[in-house]
């Protein structure tokens, strides 16, 4: 499928002259809503947010309504219709600052595991009247249509980086997002390793940071819900899971929220695709 | 030293050791079970000690079983290493305030809880030798490490058992106890043979009053510690391994080990001499109230060799994983006297892909493997540990006052900084402040000139702090950390003709020397200064450099790589200035600052017009963060390039200068 075509950043300032605080706008397309509510998690610093911006878009939180120019745009959800690529290129041109947030705008997110299998047949398989659902053959991330200036990762977001993201945006300074494996957070909270001394399947080692370490914390494998860390091995991670493992079950722990991100999607191609409907017809007895 | 008199303490009265800990306002911190391992964590009784437990460990592996036997101690090394306590992840550095135009910093004073550390490995005792060596050997050391180390007695205890990833022997560090510790715990099926090694060691086993050891006991004792170093035997032949690995930087298995290496930094994380750490702002919505701290970090990701501009020293795999295996066994020789691995072996069961340290070395630097060439000198360091400072403070913050200010081009300016700081008054040419505006990172800045009333920085504005620098008013105020690190040799020119080549705002560390020079002109002979500069408007101090050239004793030559219709001087690189230059190199002593590849340029044209690389002298740029050598992210082959430069000569550097990936 070809790229839609992407539209060129707006970059202007939209503030009016009467006020010095950023006109923010928050936006969702195809996603739950989770990583916009996470601005409401902010409980003890949300009013001196409301203090230092002009939150004039924010659908979870206010009847207040704007259809722009934005100093800067939260946008969450992947895109996922026609009617989202057109929307994204029009918020595109009036936002100065477009920032996507979470594993859907990032990412694509988990929906873009339909993106390998045939849309029809995907669709048959859900909806009972498929005909009525005008979606687009694959979900993708935000980047793949307009210019994006900055993302914040996760599923959700971390509360901690959003609020480190808005307190540099009034400070003027650039926020600090860690772009490393999740194991050095691991590492300082003192958790012991769940794949050394456990044998536990995580993707820790080739995930970006920024979550906490929450997952090893609580005796689990990352599932990798930020997304490829910097110089993610995900070549050599697969290779010494597949001691014991299955190629199909390899592949399915990289097929979860950012599965359509590389490298993560090479090694589930490699590793013959994410579980689900398979393109080729069913084995007899399948049902 | 351990003493020899050796006493005992009855399994069923090792509830005595804590008491008396206690007593004596320490908390205990020591082995215990969580999580399916061995971590090391607060105490409060032996009931929390993993006993029954060992722990098996292999490449990528560890898992606890149940032993039958209800010894305490029965394990190799925990998990986490000391360092969690001496080192911790997170510690503050710095408090500031910013309200208009006052700014005040303050550095945040340790807080370093009274501790007894129970259950220290021999390989261990000697990791908190290395790691406190490697936190003072700095100009200012780590108040934070030392008064930790200092707050804390150790309880040390000689191994019974070792894990298949130990490899103690091979780096002499182990199993034996031999000193460092306060107290030495051996540990026997019916109780400790215990001895002590300090003063206030045998004050606390004095007051335990306990019956002398038999000779049994301590025979026991001895045996299965000779058992232990039997079962390991010698895995790595260390003799000469620092020479070897340092010849060995073009070896083809960096590049093989990278395919395997996920970098995600468990190994230098769980080695309990790795020290490394980056430093982080944090700041309210009012951009009022701001503070540092430095958390671990490693040499493993890409961030950690980050540099302005989006450069990158190190942006591959094989670059880091070289940098970290040649600084812990050979480059650690040169920086602090001594091996930086322990062979506790962590890093090898931590390692998620089972990557083995032991393996590694065999591979890239094996015995009879040759020992040179070698690719830079060895350090005036090497070999000896350097002497550990008396005391070590905290640093401290001056405010500073902008007093005047210039626009030197579009985005550069020099900040005329007022301070009667004697400190800071006393800077020499070539040194550096680190520059602190609260809420923002602290970039190293060179000082650009020294003044009876303050010092001049001269700052570009690449990237959010230093545009805040460039934007501030007269009046506003800054926090300054310093002088920092070794200036230009001045003296070694006495005698010789100068010659001084600045690429762009490399002219700004250079010019306190041209001061100097120019202070005491009789006692040098030529002095020529080559400028380059990107384009005609990025030339800095422009009436202060014609004014030079306008001088009978000084020559000035300037060159810009890309013209303006205003410039009818030459264009070119700053090379072209004096590559058929008829002077005598052998007569000039060079001092040189700009882009690593103009310097690079500059250094071979020096070579060949004869000027030795002893008298070749540059100052370099590298990611300083903490400014005094404890932070590691401005390592450059065996330096530190704040602590040791960032003046160096070139036949100091070696190969090192313009390595890729060093």
């Amino acid at each position: 499928m070809p790229p839609e075509p992407r539209v060129e950043s707006g970059r202007r300032s939209a503030r009016s002259a009467t006020s010095q605080r950023p006109r923010i706008g928050i936006v969702k397309f195809a996603s739950c809503d989770g990583c916009q509510l996470t601005l409401l998690d902010l409980e003890d610093e949300l009013l001196a947010i409301s203090e230092r911006v002009d939150l004039v878009e924010f659908a979870e939180a206010t009847s207040r309504r704007s259809s722009g120019p934005f100093d800067v745009l939260f946008v969450e959800g992947s895109i996922s219709t026609a009617e989202q690529a057109e929307e994204i290129a029009r918020l595109r041109a009036v936002t100065a600052r477009l920032i996507t947030i979470g594993a859907c705008a990032t990412a694509g997110g988990i929906q873009a595991i339909r993106n390998w299998f045939d849309h029809d047949e995907i669709r048959a398989a859900i909806y009972p009247e498929p005909a009525f659902v005008e979606s687009l053959a694959m979900a993708r991330p935000v980047a793949d249509f307009v210019a994006v200036d900055g993302e914040l990762r996760g599923c959700p977001i971390s509360p901690a980086q959003l609020r480190e993201f808005l307190v540099a945006l009034v400070s003027g300074r650039r926020p600090q997002l860690p772009d490393e494996a999740v194991c050095i957070e691991c590492k300082r909270r003192g958790v012991v390793c769940v794949a050394v001394a456990r044998g536990i399947a995580c993707l820790g080692p080739v995930t970006r940071t920024g979550c906490g370490a929450i997952c090893p914390a609580y005796g689990r494998g990352c599932y990798g819900c930020f997304g490829p860390r910097e110089s993610a091995n995900t070549v050599a991670l697969a290779e010494w899971l597949s001691d014991g493992r299955s190629a199909s079950d390899v592949g399915r722990l990289f097929s979860g929220f950012t599965a359509w991100s590389e490298p993560f999607r090479a090694t589930i191609d490699a590793h013959g695709g994410p579980p689900g409907p398979r393109r080729q017809p069913p084995e007899p007895g399948d049902a | 030293m351990v003493t020899d008199i050796a006493r005992f303490l009855p399994r069923a009265e090792l509830n005595r050791l804590f008491e008396a800990l206690a007593a004596d306002g320490r908390r205990v911190i020591g082995p215990t079970v969580v999580d399916d391992a061995i971590v090391y964590d607060q105490l409060t009784s032996p009931a929390d000690l993993p006993v029954g437990w060992t722990a098996d460990s292999a490449p990528a592996t560890y898992r606890l079983r149940a032993t039958g036997r209800d010894r305490a101690f029965d394990y190799a090394v925990g998990v986490t290493s000391w360092k969690r306590f001496n080192h911790p992840p997170i510690v503050p550095l710095t408090r500031g305030r910013r309200d208009g135009d006052r700014v005040a910093v303050e550095s945040v004073l340790p807080v370093a809880p009274r501790s007894a550390y129970l259950g220290v490995r021999a390989c261990e005792l000697a990791a908190l030798t290395i790691q406190n060596r490697a936190m003072r050997a700095g100009p200012l050391g780590d108040a934070d490490h030392a008064a930790r180390d200092e707050a804390a007695l150790v309880v040390a205890v000689e191994c019974a058992t070792a894990a298949d990833t130990c490899f103690c022997t091979s780096m002499g560090t182990g199993p034996e106890v031999t000193g460092g510790a306060d107290i030495v715990l051996s540990e026997l099926d019916d109780g400790f043979v215990v001895r002590t090694s300090s003063e206030s060691g045998a004050r606390l086993v004095d007051g335990l009053d306990l019956q002398p050891a038999e000779s049994p006991q301590t025979d026991r004792a001895a045996a299965q510690v000779a058992a232990v170093r039997e079962s390991i035997g010698d895995p790595v032949p260390t003799e000469g391994l620092p020479e070897r690995l340092r010849a060995a930087l073009d070896h083809p298995r960096w590049a093989e080990v990278a395919e395997r290496c996920l970098a995600c930094a468990n190994c230098t994380l769980v080695c309990p001499t790795c020290f490394c750490t980056s430093v982080s702002v944090a700041s309210d919505l009012t951009g009022t109230e701001a503070t540092t701290e430095r958390a671990w970090d490693s040499c493993f990701s890409l961030g950690f060799g980050r540099v302005a501009g989006e450069a990158n020293f190190r942006p591959r795999v094989r670059d880091r994983y070289r940098q970290w295996l040649t600084h812990k066994f050979s480059t650690w020789w040169d920086q602090f006297g001594s091996s930086g691995c322990v062979g506790c072996g962590r890093c090898i069961a931590w390692c998620p892909v089972g990557i083995d340290v032991r393996e590694e070395l065999l591979a890239i630097a094996p015995a009879g493997a040759p020992s040179g060439p070698i690719p830079w000198p060895p350090s005036p360091l090497a070999g000896r540990a350097p002497a550990p400072l008396a005391v070590v403070a905290p640093a401290e913050h001056v405010t500073v006052r902008v007093a005047d200010l210039g626009a030197e081009t579009a985005d550069t300016v020099t900040l005329r900084l007022a301070t009667t700081d004697p400190t800071l008054l006393a800077a020499r040419p070539g040194q550096f402040v680190m520059v602190e505006l609260p809420g923002f990172a602290v970039p190293p800045v060179s000082i650009s000139r020294m003044r009876p009333t303050g010092l001049d920085l001269t700052i570009r504005s690449v990237g959010p702090a230093t545009a805040a620098l460039t934007s501030l008013a007269i009046g506003a105020e800054l926090s300054l950390r310093g002088p920092l690190g070794r200036g230009w040799p001045i003296a070694a020119a006495f005698g010789r003709d100068v010659v001084i080549v600045a690429g762009g705002i490399g002219l700004a560390p250079l010019r306190p020397l041209i001061d100097a020079i120019l202070a005491d002109r009789p006692r040098f002979g030529a002095v020529r200064i080559y400028l380059g500069a990107r384009s005609p408007r990025d030339r800095l101090f422009v009436p202060e450099m014609a004014a030079l050239a306008g001088r009978a004793d000084v020559e000035v030559a300037e060159i810009v790589d890309r013209a303006g219709p205003e410039w009818l001087g030459r264009v070119g690189i700053v090379t072209q200035l004096f590559d058929r230059a008829a002077w005598d190199g052998s007569r000039a002593t060079a001092f040189m600052c700009g882009p690593e590849r103009m310097m690079q340029a500059s250094a071979t044209t020096f070579e060949r017009l004869g000027v030795r690389t002893d008298s070749t002298w540059l100052t370099l740029e590298r990611n300083m963060a903490c400014g005094v050598g404890t932070c590691g992210h401005c390592q450059l082959g065996p330096f530190f390039v704040c602590r040791d430069g960032p003046v160096f000569s070139l036949a100091e550097l070696g190969t090192a200068f313009g390595r890729e990936g060093l």
